[in-house]
């Protein structure tokens, strides 16, 4: 296909491998946050020539997955790589910033990836029983030299995971692209939207998740600092959110006193 | 450390913090984080097991089925530092690491989980989040800084801790709060949140609404606008069904012209 050129070849490679370097944070190494859509966005948006875009996605994507936890046996999405691909699939396909309708499809195409992703961790971490077996039932001698072995050799799984799935999703999100061109303006339109409601959606899903009410006081309390600082005393967005942290640290200090 | 245990120095245990850091790197379903337990003690085993054949069982003994919260293995891996040391050097009989080991590993697991994955991570996340739709570029910083601030010093604190403390779990809750500190940061996290939906007005362009209202009617109609999300995820549903779910409320209204 003609959209697929040297460079864009070279930059999806590119890409997949920064990808899989940082994606090892999620689990393998780290856990920095390093790979939290909040940095791997505006990272790659900036690597592409799209900060706009990267900080859109990471934006949205973090409040959507910030609470899908790993615990127990539970591995969560992988917000790592729907992160990336989104940022580089609405990079690549615009050059020179993509429009907002592109970005909302974007990030509507990584719906279908997050149980490809769920799936190819469930296989690795199977697979990588096989390390801790070989080590376990090998000859008694130097367990140690074949235990780093073994267990660095977990990196170089985690890293192919990614890599390999960046290699799918991205030439297929370019295709997907060039078709999303092509339809109505409706769609367009729907997009947009889209984008600008996904924010109150990871809101809402965070929310949730921290509170047992739906309409929670403190949630309700950091509305009213925000929207009285905003509207009577034009504070800057900085002093609004170190207000709302002060006052939602008063509240659960008084919270505790009084239960 | 304390004149006593003379086999073990902070410079081994700075090595076994750093290779806690790759604790995960061949997590697997069957034994989770068995391999990266033994990984990151076996220099601390070394130094205490000159034996070739004793270090070799030991080392055996700790790629045995192993879970928690990966930064508070770092609590786990210097108290059975600790234990090791006197065992290797005479000074205690007791050598039950495996049933330590399983002592520790499921409260601190679930606190871990609830303190960092539950408190800190969102609050971190929500921080960033409001300043990024406002505009502040270095957000992502903010947000490395102020998670890696917590979960680097806590974690390596916890190592020293373990080990200091010979795994004493009550002392270590008695010294930080887990439980407390994660209560105060869900509900500065909610405080936020409902910030960012009180500064609608100063997102950036991207997001804001299609057309212009005034400042309070604006945040007044994107909170019942959150409220009601938050009332539909009471009823369930994952993320992935109610973005599929967003995406065909903005398709039908697309058509029904109400975009236009």
């Amino acid at each position: 296909m003609p959209m697929f050129d040297t460079h864009m070849i070279l930059t999806i490679v590119g890409i997949a491998f920064v990808g899989g370097i940082i994606g090892l944070d999620r689990t393998a190494v780290g856990q920095c946050m390093i790979s939290q859509p909040i940095v791997v966005g505006p990272l790659t948006g900036w690597i592409l020539g799209d900060p706009t875009a990267g900080i859109v996605i990471g934006a949205v994507l973090e409040l959507i997955w910030v609470l899908d936890m790993p615990v127990g046996t539970f591995v969560p999405a992988d917000a790592t790589i729907s992160a990336v691909s989104a940022t580089a699939i609405a990079a690549l396909g615009n050059t020179g910033g993509a429009p907002l309708p592109l970005i909302g499809f974007s990030i509507l195409l990584t719906v279908a990836m997050v149980p490809v992703t769920m799936k190819a961790d469930g296989i690795i971490r199977h697979w990588n029983s096989r390390l801790a077996d070989a080590v376990m039932t090998g000859p008694g001698t130097d367990s140690g030299r074949a235990l780093v072995r073994a267990h660095l050799s977990g990196l170089l799984v985690f890293f192919l995971k990614s890599f390999v799935l960046y290699l799918v999703f991205l030439p297929a999100g370019v295709v997907a692209v060039s078709v999303f061109r092509q339809l109505p303006e409706n769609v367009h339109l729907a997009m947009s939207l889209f984008v600008k409601l996904l924010p109150l959606l990871g809101m809402a899903l965070v929310a949730r998740k921290l509170s047992m009410k739906t309409i929670d006081l403190f949630l309700l309390s950091g509305f009213m600092i925000a929207a009285t600082a905003g509207q009577l005393f034009h504070a800057p967005a900085l002093l609004i959110i170190l207000l709302a942290v002060v006052g939602g640290w008063l509240g659960a200090g008084y919270r505790e006193r009084h239960s | 450390m304390n004149g006593i245990h003379n086999k073990i120095g902070a410079a081994d245990l700075f090595v076994v913090f750093l290779r806690a850091l790759l604790m995960q790197a061949s997590w697997s379903f069957e034994r989770m984080q068995s391999l990266g337990f033994a990984f990151a003690i076996a220099p601390a085993l070394k130094k205490l097991y000159p034996n070739g054949a004793e270090y070799e069982s030991r080392l055996r003994l700790h790629m045995d089925y192993f879970n928690t919260q990966p930064y508070l293995a770092s609590f786990i891996l210097g108290a059975v530092v600790r234990m090791e040391e006197e065992r290797a050097t005479g000074l205690s009989a007791s050598d039950d690491v495996v049933g330590l080991k399983a002592a520790l590993m499921a409260p601190l697991g679930a606190l871990g989980d609830s303190f960092f994955w539950g408190a800190l991570k969102p609050l971190a996340a929500v921080l960033a989040v409001a300043l990024l739709m406002t505009g502040y570029w270095w957000a992502p910083f903010l947000f490395l800084v102020f998670y890696n601030v917590w979960h680097l010093g806590l974690r390596a604190a916890m190592l020293f801790w373990g080990y200091t403390s010979g795994g004493n779990a009550v002392a270590l809750i008695a010294r930080f709060s887990f439980m407390k500190m994660a209560k105060r940061f869900k509900v500065i996290t909610l405080s936020v949140l409902g910030g960012i939906i009180g500064m609608a007005p100063d997102w950036r362009p991207e997001f804001q609404p299609i057309a212009p209202l005034p400042f309070l009617p604006m945040a007044l109609s994107w909170l019942v606008v959150a409220l009601a999300f938050v009332a539909i995820l009471r009823r369930g549903g994952s993320p992935i069904k109610l973005m599929l779910g967003l995406a065909a409320l903005c398709l039908a209204l697309a058509y029904a012209g109400v975009l236009a």
